[in-house]
């Protein structure tokens, strides 16, 4: 295997050496050493240090405890080492002794003898050894002890097993063995399939279910003539070969992904270049990348092997799936936040790939699942051996940076900025160098202060400080997008190895501030066989790609069900296990756990693809069912489970969306390289642009997958439509049906401008008005107005044009205008009702 | 209590030239016959409480930026005698900071004869009403994490807040208005009226605010845009009888639909209840908030029309319409109570901007007899130090602090449980934010441990594992 080498990191991260360093030291000491420890460093400790750095102390300062071992290597809040062994300049113990920085001087009143602190680096030179190891017995606390091998035994950890259909009674409606599967449960359970859909029904259906889209009236009269038995499977095709199915598709994977172009919660920093990942899944889906290698590559496509450079960097490029989860950026302790980002991660691969939520096991060992505290530091120690690269700079509110992974400038990436001269460049430098001065000045006028006048001023001169510190990080920002010759760069965000792995210590409670056991980096157990080594190998890395290939693995029991599961879901209308993601004990049980098998198994035998997988559920028989009610079967099983007929489904706030902008014409398929979050510049500027709305406000006409996805500033007309919370992974969409989504479609004016489009591709329709009429009803719901319907359009024509004419005067422009107010209504009405947005 | 031009029962009747009458005639009809209670009764009927109730209502008056305890609700003989000495140990990394006692009078108030601070002029005559909560405590001293636990019960995840647990609970009684109206909350801050993974249906409707970044530190705060007001709620375009014609499309549309379905379809009779409630909102919603019916006296007791008192004023009669109108749960924010610095000054701008205003609210809910029915809850997500930073002001502190609550069912004229000496760390009767949610919800007649939500496979609840009601507050 190959190892990258890239060139550019943008700025230092704040690297987690604690936690290797907390490794390092495991051999034994010698009794020379221990006799050193405890004439010259224990007694000091306990005498000078321990009253504010012990776990006993009442009031525990800077949250650095000194008590033992492995908190004395970690360090507090600060995020630095306390001590390094072997390096003094890594030991901010050692530094705050010294009294050099004027910011941290210990202990504060007096300072220690120069023999104290000369033996203090002879210590740490001698690879501070240190005897008060920190023994964590059972992380669980004793309480609970798991029994993998009893664990194992819960369905969804046994591997699948193709199983035969099972026979049926029912002769000739069965098409495919997926139906078999369906009417077995159907005919045990008393119930009768209801009949088919018809075509229009279907291939409504089919288009909106592959890509989000209407089929436009053509197809829909193609689809109806086409007589043959290969016609469903024809539409089905041509949906699969379409540019929109990659859109459509990758946004379901983008809710399990949880992507957005922010951190969220507190402070909502700008992640302009979290787009690429974005496109990068559409491209797989499009592509249908078999499904393993798409895992592969989002948790360790930097590692994996690459056949030139576009495609190493798509590859890294993946790997944004890690860096994009929402986080806190301005938590004050480094330590803690570098904690809560693996934590995210750990959570966010576990839930999309594994449908298990391993995080749980942070603080205590999992309450429901066989998954230990000690199994969650095992995969903690992965990805705290990688560094995730997610951007954004220094500010007020943000003492969390990192940098970006540069990609190579031959890889063939689409930049999402111009190219600027390079005397544009000199000037953004200029600006830099400046600012930065200014800052400098600033910091000296504040220090120059007599200290009473500092104080005297308060939170004035370190925000004057502070001030001038994030303009020239915020030109920074600015800087470091272009290279000198004014082309672009191309950055993304993502993960690398760090250089040398590390493992992590349990973490008592979750707190780091109490650090146990070093547990090595490794696998989950209760996935793994008996006896099956769970831990990564030395020589190889921080183990991601281990993780990468044990989860997309055809003996991973979860990963091929928990998709064949969420694929099901899309096409279904609900999981044949209905919490897609969580299989754990209290997920819930499949209601038909062969046809799961088979699908799961059928899904890697056929190569991992998706698109496969889709084609042969749409080409089921139990897919193609009409959706209509029936008395009978629905006292017996009213949601459905068995599956006696399609259920009605609701489009997602996406397909609805573009299905507005598609009816009128003014849907455009082209969006902008990019996203507009990339030029809506970093720092203060785009903290500005996320909340006076700029970013999630405006009008846009692409498709929504393009849309800016900001969290917890998601757009009107998505959020009132249940668009799932980007900050967790959600399978399965809430479908409201609430007021807020009525008012929407009557009075908003992005609502209303929809309908002015339609009405005027209504207008320009040719032919009398009952063709356009036909037209309208095809482009809208892809069939002919009923008998009933077209009464009440006529006693809408009847009412509605007079009542708004009323005050418009009767001037034939004024007539004109009445009367395409009445269609835009018209075609208003069409779009607010429930058949819009409804999938029979 | 059907007052909009065109309520349900109308619609039905005039409908019945067009479409309307029949559409709805038969699915009344299919309803009666549905086998799913769900179709019957939807999600916001109203529904028991665990047990009797003693408030049907809430207005949470959210003082958001953290007001100083020491300076409001909780009185401190010794710090005021300590004053300009060191602050104790307890004091912890301000070890060398120094006390500073309050720079405004506490009196005695009425019959109970509880401190309040001199601040508080008019609220400080419902004492008796008061029951003033000394012991409060949260896990974090930073503003948006202990925003989120007051909320939430949560500094890190994204849960349902309270008013949508309220909701989820209890339902609510008014079919033509939101169960959960949450006025100029702060922006970027969805998660406190947010229904996380409770169905999107209980989460808070926000009216106004639209605050600056970092939830805590909002400069705006205080007024209400006077725009502001239920999204979408005003059609533009047409008059109310041309939209109940479009509507009477759309629904006949609908109605052809579930025929087309075989008469029955929950998911797009939710579409027509949808339509039909966003309908009469439109007329309601604008009822409710406008001010301009109510009387002089009235708009003077709450401040309205004095520069200082007008914003917050407003809301607060707005409230007393909203539990008037059978709204659930109702929460109003007063932001910039974070004084670093400047706390004489800015302190006695906050409380002479809510005093008159929450003192008009009592008044005029009681006269009204809905005081009995209503709690009060007064608080912001921690308190402030009792020493001084720099020289006139004070940092966040969250282990002691004071809330205040009255009518619904609390006893009034009482303190519930104190501070230390100086009001550093609650010391008895403790009451941590999870305790004060129980509390608030045993208040409404719902049991923490009970109402239990099912989500990712476990049952959440608003307290997660803690809580103790205080019984003691209980009358």
């Amino acid at each position: 295997m190959k190892t990258l080498t890239l060139s550019l990191i943008l700025l230092a991260p704040v690297a987690l050496r604690a936690a290797e360093a907390a490794e390092a030291e495991h051999a034994g000491m010698t009794p020379d050493q221990l006799q050193f420890f405890e004439k010259n460093i224990r007694p000091v400790l306990v005498e000078s240090c321990y009253k504010c750095h012990s776990a006993e102390s009442s009031k525990v300062k800077g949250g650095l405890t000194l008590d033992t071992k492995q908190a004395t290597l970690l360090g507090g809040e600060s995020g630095h080492p306390g001590v390094t062994p072997g390096n003094i300049a890594q030991s901010s113990v050692y530094e705050a002794m010294t009294w050099k920085n004027e910011d941290m001087q210990m202990p504060p009143k007096q300072k220690l003898p120069d023999d104290v602190i000369a033996n203090f680096k002879k210590w740490i030179e001698m690879g501070a050894p240190d005897p008060r190891e920190n023994q964590v017995v059972n992380a669980s606390g004793g309480k609970r002890v798991i029994d993998m091998e009893a664990g194992r035994k819960h369905w969804a950890f046994q591997k699948p097993v193709k199983q035969e259909p099972p026979a049926v009674k029912t002769a000739g409606w069965a098409k495919t063995e997926i139906d078999q599967f369906v009417l077995a449960g159907i005919e045990a359970n008393g119930l009768r399939p209801v009949r088919d859909a018809d075509r229009p029904t279907l291939i409504r259906r089919i288009a909106f279910d592959l890509t989000g889209l209407p089929p436009t009236p053509d197809e829909v009269k193609a689809f109806v003539a086409d007589q043959s038995p290969e016609a469903v499977k024809r539409v089905i095709d041509m949906y699969l070969d379409s540019e929109r199915y990659g859109e459509h598709w990758a946004r379901h994977w983008l809710d399990v992904a949880r992507y957005a172009e922010s951190s969220g919660k507190e402070v909502n920093v700008l992640y302009p270049h979290a787009w690429r990942y974005r496109d990068y899944v559409i491209e797989s889906f499009k592509k249908d990348k078999p499904y393993d290698q798409f895992l592969k590559e989002q948790i360790a496509g930097d590692l994996l092997k690459f056949d030139g450079k576009r495609d190493q960097a798509n590859k890294i490029v993946a790997t944004g799936f890690l860096a994009i989860g929402s986080k806190g950026h301005n938590n004050r302790d480094r330590r803690q936040f570098s904690m809560d980002v693996v934590d995210e991660q750990i959570d966010a691969v576990s839930q999309s790939m594994l449908g298990l939520t391993l995080a749980c096991a942070r603080c205590h060992d999992h309450k429901f699942d066989p998954v230990t505290q000690r199994d969650y530091y095992a995969l903690a120690g992965i990805f705290l051996s990688s560094e995730t690269l997610f951007g954004t700079y220094e500010q007020l509110q943000n003492n969390n940076p990192a940098g970006l992974i540069e990609l190579d400038r031959e890889a063939g990436q689409t930049a999402a900025l111009a190219k600027i001269s390079p005397s544009e460049v000199a000037e953004l430098k200029g600006n830099y160098e400046r600012a930065k001065t200014a800052a400098a000045e600033a910091q000296k006028e504040v220090f120059a202060m007599r200290q009473q006048d500092r104080e005297k001023a308060g939170a004035a001169s370190f925000l004057r400080i502070r001030g001038a510190r994030d303009r020239a990080e915020e030109v920074k920002s600015d800087v470091d997008l272009f290279y000198e010759d004014g082309t672009p760069r191309t950055l993304a965000m993502g993960v690398l190895d760090r250089t040398s792995p590390s493992n992590s210590p349990i973490l008592i409670r979750g707190d780091i501030k109490q650090p146990g056991d070093v547990v090595p980096r490794g696998l989950v157990e209760v996935l793994c066989a008996k006896g099956e080594p769970l831990n990564i190998s030395p020589q190889s890395g921080s183990g991601r790609l281990d993780l990468a290939y044990w989860i997309a693995s055809k003996d991973n029991p979860l990963t091929a069900r928990v998709m064949a599961n969420r694929v099901w879901l899309k096409l279904m209308g609900s999981g044949i296990v209905p919490t897609p993601d969580n299989f754990g004990a209290i997920g819930q049980k499949p209601s038909h756990p062969e046809l799961l098998d088979y699908l799961a198994v059928t899904f890697m035998e056929n190569g991992w693809s998706v698109k496969k997988l889709i084609r042969e559920i749409m080409m089921s028989r139990a897919y193609q069912m009409g959706s209509g009610y029936d008395a009978a079967n629905y006292a017996v099983d009213p949601d459905n489970k068995y599956h006696w007929r399609m259920n009605q489904r609701r489009l997602e706030a996406e397909a609805i969306r573009d299905a507005m902008l598609a009816v009128g014409g003014s849907l455009n398929f082209y969006p902008v390289d990019g996203s507009p979050v990339a030029r809506a510049g970093e720092g203060r500027q785009g903290l500005i642009s996320i909340f006076r709305g700029e970013l999630s406000g405006k009008a846009y006409t692409y498709r929504s997958i393009y849309i800016p996805i900001i969290r917890d500033q998601i757009p009107e007309m998505l959020s009132v439509f249940d668009y799932p919370d980007a900050s967790l992974v959600i399978g399965d969409r809430d479908t409201t049906n609430v007021p807020s989504q009525s008012l929407y479609l009557m009075n908003n004016p992005q609502a209303q401008s929809a309908a002015d489009a339609f009405a005027v591709r209504i207008a320009k329709h040719p032919g009398n008005s009952a063709e356009r009429l036909s037209y309208a009803y095809e482009l809208a719901f892809g069939r002919e107005p009923t008998t009933q319907e077209k009464a009440a359009i006529s006693n809408f024509w009847m009412r509605f044009p007079q009542q708004i004419a009323k005050d418009r005067g009767t001037s034939k422009e004024a007539k004109a205008q009445a009367e395409f107010a009445a269609l835009s209504a018209f075609c208003q009405s069409l779009i607010a009702s429930a058949e819009f947005r409804y999938l029979n | 209590m059907n007052t909009t031009p065109f309520s349900r029962r109308e619609f039905l009747k005039t409908g019945s030239n067009g479409f309307g009458y029949l559409a709805f005639a038969a699915l009344a009809q299919q309803q009666a016959l549905s086998a799913n209670p769900q179709t019957a009764t939807g999600p916001l009927a109203p529904k028991a409480a665990h047990f009797a109730p003693r408030a049907k209502h809430v207005i949470f008056l959210c003082m958001q930026g953290a007001p100083s305890h020491v300076d409001t609700f909780d009185y401190k003989p010794k710090l005021i005698a300590d004053n300009g000495k060191g602050a104790p140990s307890a004091a912890g990394r301000y070890g060398t900071a120094k006390l500073m006692a309050s720079p405004w009078k506490f009196n005695r108030q009425g019959k109970s004869g509880l401190y309040i601070s001199e601040l508080f002029p008019n609220l400080g005559k419902h004492a008796d009403e008061m029951c003033i909560l000394n012991s409060m405590s949260t896990d974090l001293p930073a503003h948006p994490q202990a925003f989120s636990q007051l909320h939430t019960g949560t500094t890190q995840f994204v849960r349902p807040s309270l008013g949508s647990w309220a909701l989820y609970g209890l339902g609510t009684m008014n079919e033509n208005l939101p169960g959960f109206i949450t006025i100029n909350p702060p922006g970027n801050a969805t998660r406190t009226y947010g229904s996380a993974f409770l169905p999107a249906i209980y989460q808070g409707t926000k009216i106004g605010g639209n605050g600056l970044p970092g939830g805590g530190v909002g400069r705006r705060g205080g007024g209400m845009d006077q725009q502001a007001t239920v999204a979408n709620i005003k059609n533009s375009r047409y008059t109310t009888e041309a939209q109940r014609t479009q509507l009477d499309l759309v629904q006949a549309l609908n109605k052809s639909r579930m025929q087309q379905d075989g008469g029955v379809s929950a998911e797009v009779e939710g579409v027509i209840e949808s339509y039909e409630l966003a309908f009469r909102m439109q007329a309601e919603v604008p009822k409710v908030m406008d001010l301009s019916k109510e009387t002089a006296a009235t708009k003077a007791l709450y401040g309205i029309d004095e520069q200082e008192t007008d914003a917050f004023g407003r809301q607060c009669l707005m409230a007393r319409k909203f539990v008037e109108a059978g709204v659930r749960f109702i929460e109003l924010t007063n932001g910039n109570w974070d004084q670093h610095f400047n706390l004489k000054a800015s302190l006695e701008r906050n409380t002479g901007a809510i005093d008159k205003p929450i003192a008009g609210l009592l008044t005029d809910l009681k006269q009204r007899g809905l005081l009995k029915d209503t709690l009060i809850i007064w608080g912001g997500e921690f308190g402030r130090t009792p020493h001084s930073q720099g020289e006139d002001g004070r940092d966040h502190n969250n282990k002691g602090f004071s809330m205040w609550m009255a009518g619904g069912g609390v006893k009034g004229g009482m303190n519930y449980g104190m501070t230390d000496d100086y009001g550093y760390e609650a010391v008895q009767n403790k009451m941590h934010i999870h305790d004060w949610h129980a509390t608030v919800l045993a208040l409404m007649g719902l049991d923490h441990e009970r109402l239990t939500f099912r989500y990712a496979g476990r049952d959440f609840r608003l307290t997660d594992v803690y809580g103790t009601v205080a019984k003691e507050i209980m009358a």
